[in-house]
């Protein structure tokens, strides 16, 4: 690795070629100057920054998130009476909640902000996908990217929108916060029954590890090859070269399997995009088909059963909103229901 | 084989062979690489498998899903216990570990055969450390082999889930939250990479003019190219970065800190 990080002088600046596809956007320009950073040569990094297109696409979606955090900021400050050594002392722990029902929101504090930041939240990664998607185009990747974009897209969207949606109550969804995160996922695991006998969210931790176990072992089989230029794929799909060859011995060798400079890509794509594809599946199913995953499990099979259910507790507590636990309890009302 | 393996299937530059003049178990079984450290890795795996195999028979319910090999009783201790009170979670403990260790050496052979850098069974050891730490040095640390996990599909889930809850809160582990930022972004970087080589393989154009695109994409769209060496040092050291969080992210839990929720209220004196 040593001989090719070692660079005696700076690869040239490198700049887009001229292209009629930049040509069609009123902010079609590239700004900023390419600065390059020396010290990045001696990571094995690219040492070129910038420069950076704006584009129409690109404007709006920083447009939105600026407006979204702006929005973020004040509900914030307000919260702290406009104290700014509270808002950083208590920057953990400052939630901005959402409201309950599925209508408009009584005012800014009891869920407006809430409501306003998701909804520039929205518009700021479908901007981005427009920008993904237009960037694609301009240098004719196949469009992978766009579709990852969309899928994380979708995960979130399936726990801010489509859940709440389906539970018919904003306050299904996360505040935003810090601690409020941490705090919903917790309370999202212990309401619905064990998040851990989900067996979509088994599927999604089996991706999520095993995408960071692929690149542990691709990044590590690159870099040990990397002198004999295994690191430069393109080329090496096309035309194969004794570093991938190592590559591909080392793990035929070791595991009995290998894939190609090619194919390796495939499994890495699939692992991420599956990871949120599996998570929004897991997401998507609790509360609204499956009232208790623990209950779930016993009844499928999947896990041994440690004491008693009390079934009729779990049919009611699905019909309360995750937000908004100060509701007196009704410990006489029993309403059973299916749903497992 | 491969087309080009035949010149890379060398015999030599093994542990053995340094060390007697002559590796007798330096050859190769269909696509796998044999050698000592694979008979051995090969051996404790076996080994540990049949003890899996023998507890299931003992258990006696052929309920593969729920199957739970337990760590040992408390009462047990840093001692052995017997055979079905955690006894057999010892042992496939020890080969688990014997064979993983053997494997990462036998990896380390492999590199020296191919002659290329250490880089995979480096990596691997971090993950072999993830199951050690679980395993043997927290066990070590509180004093009794019952802290390590249950074997089994649903089972070491169950366990998961109870010592998360006996520390309070595991989101607010700070180690906890700093793994899982490394988790999800190996998993968005991979995206990432991904889908920059499958979008631009095989075009009509040069692979320079491919990779070109690669990096005027980035720039463009988000005004940096890591470049080609670079994103794979970047995905190894994630991956590092993540599997170290989640070896401190247990170690602490229990041996340091006994409840993460208490464990955030402190006092900053400067701060009022």
């Amino acid at each position: 690795m040593a001989t090719v990080i070692a660079r005696t002088t700076l690869p040239p600046i490198e700049l887009p070629a001229p292209s009629p596809l930049d040509d069609g956007d009123l902010l079609g320009i590239r700004i900023g100057t390419p600065i390059r950073i020396p010290l990045l040569a001696k990571l094995g990094l690219s040492t070129q920054t910038g420069v950076i297109w704006l584009g129409t696409w690109g404007v709006l979606s920083t447009f939105f998130f600026v407006a979204g955090v702006g929005v973020l900021a004040l509900a914030a400050f307000q919260q702290m009476n406009g104290n700014l050594l509270l808002a950083i002392k208590y920057f953990a722990n400052i939630q901005i909640a959402p409201p309950e029902g599925l209508g408009l929101a009584p005012s800014l504090q009891e869920g407006g902000y809430w409501q306003i930041n998701l909804t520039f939240w929205a518009l700021s990664v479908l901007c981005w996908a427009g920008r993904c998607y237009e960037r694609l185009t301009r240098y004719q990747w196949r469009p992978f990217l766009l579709f990852a974009w969309l899928a994380a897209i979708l995960l979130t969207s399936t726990i801010w929108v489509f859940r709440p949606l389906a539970m018919g109550s904003w306050a299904e969804a996360p505040a935003l916060g810090l601690n409020s995160d941490l705090d919903w996922a917790q309370n999202f695991s212990v309401l619905w029954g064990n998040l851990y006998y989900d067996p979509w969210h088994m599927l999604a931790i089996f991706f999520l590890f095993g995408s960071t176990m692929l690149w542990g072992m691709h990044g590590a089989t690159i870099l040990a090859t990397a002198s004999e230029g295994s690191h430069m794929e393109d080329a090496e799909i096309k035309d194969m070269h004794s570093g991938s060859h190592k590559s591909m011995l080392f793990w035929r060798w070791t595991m009995g399997f290998n894939a190609n400079p090619k194919t390796i890509h495939d499994w890495l794509w699939w692992f991420s995009v599956g990871t949120v594809l599996s998570s929004a599946l897991g997401i998507i199913t609790t509360g609204t088909v499956v009232k208790d995953w623990y209950v779930w499990g016993v009844d499928h099979g999947w896990v041994s059963q440690y004491g008693e259910i009390t079934r009729s507790a779990i049919n009611q507590s699905s019909q309360k909103p995750l937000v908004g636990l100060n509701r007196p309890e009704e410990p006489g009302v029993t309403t059973p229901q299916g749903g497992f | 084989m491969l087309s080009f393996e035949g010149v890379y299937r060398k015999r030599g530059g093994t542990f053995l062979a340094d060390f007697l003049g002559d590796d007798p178990l330096d050859f190769w079984v269909g696509r796998f690489y044999v050698g000592l450290f694979g008979v051995i890795s090969v051996g404790a795996a076996v080994l540990g498998t049949l003890i899996i195999i023998l507890s299931i028979a003992l258990i006696g319910d052929g309920d593969l899903v729920r199957v739970t090999i337990g760590a040992p009783l408390r009462q047990y201790g840093l001692g052995f216990a017997p055979f079905l009170q955690g006894g057999n979670w010892e042992w496939i403990v020890i080969f688990a570990t014997v064979a993983f260790v053997a494997w990462a050496l036998r990896e380390v052979e492999i590199c020296r055969k191919l002659n290329m850098g250490y880089h995979v069974p480096i990596m691997f050891s971090f993950a072999i450390s993830a199951f050690v730490v679980l395993q043997i040095i927290r066990p070590l640390l509180l004093g009794c082999w019952c802290e390590g996990f249950d074997i089994g599909f649903t089972g070491h889930l169950t366990w998961v889930s109870n010592t998360g809850f006996r520390y309070m809160n595991f989101y607010l582990n700070p180690f906890h939250a700093y793994g899982i930022l490394g988790f999800f972004l190996t998993a968005m970087v991979l995206a990432m990479h991904g889908s920059a080589i499958l979008g631009t393989y095989n075009t009509n154009a040069d692979p320079n003019v491919e990779t070109a695109n690669v990096d005027n994409f980035w720039r463009d769209y988000v005004g940096y190219s890591i470049g080609e060496l670079g994103i794979h040092v970047l995905g190894f050291w994630l991956a590092i970065y993540t599997l170290i969080m989640s070896d401190l992210c247990i170690l602490t839990s229990g041996p340091f800190v006994q409840d993460w929720v208490d464990f955030w209220h402190f006092h900053i004196p400067w701060f009022h």
